[in-house]
């Protein structure tokens, strides 16, 4: 294998460094990726096989920890009430995400100024409108025109079908006088490109073997692969090395497939492992100069760590609603309650999500994301047969704010197989978070009678806990160096020559699904290195 | 550990599945038992050594219930046991629902393996605008600090 020096490395082949290595092609600097997974043919995804269900609960879980495959890294989640969930090989997380495509909010980078918490970004959203533009075309995303809780924009292509379910759900929405729109989805509703149109089966996190959703597996990787970037994957980076005198990142020392490690040297380094992947690896990286983690002088890395804490609310309808039928998350989206009220008893907001329905031993296990197993006996019966075929949900999808007690750490035993400490998370509900769960599962049980439920389902007064999908704010932007761990465009404030482009960097979480925006803020900060190149290290 | 093999019809286990998920005579849906799913559960227990004791537990309890397997006893084995239980029940939902024949009998939730889909119509264009129109006459609900000064 060659391991001459590269211009740029990127450690992570998902949402984020697909993004970031596409915006960087143009400058003809070599490009590295090192991915700690594999390429994953679509023909091996589980979706194509009859029993796709098992798979769920086996090697295509969501939970780390319940595949445990040799790419897998394990997480210590026993002191959090959701666990964190994720892809680790080529397309990362986008292999099984699944899809929802909404943008942030332009109040969403203003928090301390509008509401008094949390911390401005020091980019907003409309220095992000034009990445998100782009990306969306490289994407392939679709939706309707026109929503009035943005500023004005129109996906590349038409909404997918709402379907039954979305069309019930909406006329709830507008008998309450409440926003409601088409879902933006990452999901193509029409053929584009050699890739297929959505083909609705909604097995959408057992991987798209049409094609249809805009993982970067099928997006931006054939691209960079045959433009000549090298995508070098079972390559998994246990340090980046930095050099004492300069305080520069040289490289990094990597465990490829048989176990062995290799250094990498490079100009520049790049991280893009995910809101637990990242401050993980920066936190395994102590030296001399840094003995608090790499770019760790703020002692933000692994601090303020957020998620959407979610829970969900289920009506019972005179009819089926043929939830089955389309993508699995993704329908409408409502943000009536995205922004702050005072009157509401908390602060910045929520959205109401409606979810499909899930496969019958999913929704007999509890639900996505939740392990609790539905009655057995002459109940179960009656509720596969009369409740189940005739549900439609609703998700309640909060912001969560950053708190500093939320954090990754090393546990002191836990490691992968090459031996790499693993991380460990701690992480409890806000009372601001448990203030918006109530207030919006009683508003999406409102708007499910409004729909025309018969009955709404008893509620469980839990998170789900397979949740922790979205993870962010763990290595924060911002101006200032004490207080933040990335300038205004993803450059460390202590190393100057290492980014960051996933979802760490976030400020605060929004109330909406970050990959559009963790990519639209890769492509800012490649633009940013490209404008900046001539004095990029100063 | 005794590895547990009892998968013959009528086998205790059998007995239990068909309580933990009963048939819908009328619309031909059978039990978990008579599916079969037992081999499915011995065989996900060969492989699991937590599933296997789980079993070897209940299925002893079982023996020493004088009523047989009834939905009482059944219950009663829940109370008794209930990590050893909550490991059978996932198991028999998950080898229940994973049987191709029975996604089609679940029909209307069922959901078929790529590429085969649902055709789903996309809403016309005037549907789309009678839905949104409430919405969108309700003009915009968003701030936007910096939006002026862009
Ligand atoms: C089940 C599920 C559903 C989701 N649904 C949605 C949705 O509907 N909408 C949405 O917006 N988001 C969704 N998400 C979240 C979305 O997938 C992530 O936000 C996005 O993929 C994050 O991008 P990333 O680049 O930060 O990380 P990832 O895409 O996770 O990529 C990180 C990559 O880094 C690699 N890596 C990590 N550490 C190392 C190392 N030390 N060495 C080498 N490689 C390393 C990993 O193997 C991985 O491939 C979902 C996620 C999941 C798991
Ligand atoms: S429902 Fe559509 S997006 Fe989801 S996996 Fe199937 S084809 Fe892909």
């Amino acid at each position: 294998m060659n391991h001459d020096p590269v211009d740029v490395l990127i450690i992570g082949a998902g949402a984020s460094g697909a993004a970031i290595a596409w915006s960087l092609l143009e400058t003809r600097m070599r490009i590295l990726c090192l991915e700690q997974g594999d390429h994953l043919p679509d023909i091996d995804f589980p979706s194509r096989r009859e029993d796709y269900e098992l798979a769920r609960y086996a090697e295509f879980s969501c939970d780390p920890n319940v595949r445990g495959l040799r790419q897998d890294y394990p997480i210590n989640a026993d002191d959090s009430c959701i666990t964190p969930v994720n892809w680790n090989g080529v397309g990362g997380s986008t292999i099984n995400f699944l899809g929802h495509w909404p943008r942030m909010r332009p109040s969403d980078f203003r928090t301390r100024s509008l509401d008094g918490v949390g911390e401005d970004w020091p980019v907003d959203y409309h220095d992000l409108v034009p990445f998100y533009d782009m990306n969306d075309r490289n994407t392939g995303v679709s939706g309707l025109g026109g929503n009035p809780a943005y500023p004005n924009y129109t996906p590349p292509h038409p909404p997918i079908p709402m379907g039954k379910l979305g069309q019930t759900l909406a006329r709830g929405f507008n008998e309450k006088g409440w926003h409601w729109w088409p879902s933006d989805v990452a999901i193509l509703s029409e053929h584009d490109d050699g890739r297929q149109k959505c083909v609705n089966a909604g097995t959408c996190d057992l991987g798209c073997a049409a094609g249809a959703k805009g993982g970067t597996n099928f997006t931006y990787w054939p691209m960079l692969e045959n433009a000549g970037v090298e995508l070098r994957t079972k390559a998994r980076v246990r340090e980046i090395l930095v050099d004492e005198d300069s305080g520069f990142a040289t490289g990094v020392l990597y465990h490829g497939a048989d176990g062995q490690v290799q250094e990498q040297k490079a100009e520049l380094v790049i991280m893009a492992c995910n809101g637990v992947g990242t401050p993980r690896l920066l936190l395994n990286s102590k030296s001399k100069l840094f003995p608090e983690g790499l770019a760790n002088r703020s002692g933000k890395v692994g601090k303020n760590l957020m998620f959407h804490p979610l829970t969900g609310v289920a009506g019972v309808f005179d009819e089926p609603m043929k939830g089955h039928e389309g993508p699995m998350a993704c329908s409408i989206l409502s943000q009536e309650f995205y922004e702050s009220d005072p009157g509401r008893g908390f602060v910045r907001g929520y959205g109401l999500h409606s979810g499909r329905s899930t496969t019958p031993m999913t929704y007999a296990l509890g639900g996505y994301g939740i392990d609790n197993p539905i009655p057995w006996g002459a109940e179960h019966r009656e509720i596969m047969d009369n409740v189940y075929p005739y549900l439609a949900g609703l998700t309640v999808v909060t912001e969560d704010l950053p708190e500093e007690h939320n954090c990754v750490t090393l546990d002191p035993d836990l490691t992968d197989s090459d031996g790499i400490p693993a991380p460990k998370i701690t992480y409890r509900l806000g009372e601001n978070t448990r203030a918006m769960l109530k207030h919006g599962e009683a508003r999406a049980e409102e708007v499910l009678l409004a729909a025309g439920a018969k009955r709404v389902l008893p509620k469980g007064d839990k998170v789900w806990w397979r949740a922790g999908w979205h993870q962010m704010g763990t290595c924060r932007m911002g101006i200032d160096p004490e207080t933040s761990v990335v300038n205004g465009w993803g450059r460390s404030h202590d190393v100057k020559n290492l980014f960051i482009v996933d979802g760490s960097i976030f400020v605060t979480a929004g109330a909406v699904n970050p990959t559009s925006t963790i990519q639209a803020l890769a492509l800012y900060v490649g633009d940013q290195i490209k404008t900046n190149i001539a004095t990029l290290f100063d | 550990m005794t590895e547990h093999r009892s998968n013959t019809p009528q086998s205790p286990l059998h007995e239990i599945l068909d309580v933990l998920i009963p048939a819908n005579r009328d619309r031909r849906i059978p039990a978990a038992g008579e599916l079969g799913v037992a081999a499915f559960v011995t065989e996900a227990a060969a492989r699991n050594p937590a599933l296997n004791s789980a079993l070897v537990t209940l299925l002893s309890r079982a023996g020493e219930l004088a009523d047989g397997i009834t939905p009482h006893t059944v219950r009663q084995l829940e109370s008794e046991l209930p990590d050893a239980f909550r490991l059978l029940l996932r198991e028999t939902y998950k080898g229940y629902y994973s049987r191709p024949d029975m996604r089609a009998k679940v029909g209307v939730g069922s959901h078929p393996a790529h590429p085969a889909g649902y055709e789903v119509p996309s809403e016309s264009p005037a549907l789309l605008n009678e839905l949104t129109a409430p919405v969108r006459a309700r003009g915009p609900v968003f701030r936007d600090p910096t939006g002026d000064q862009k």
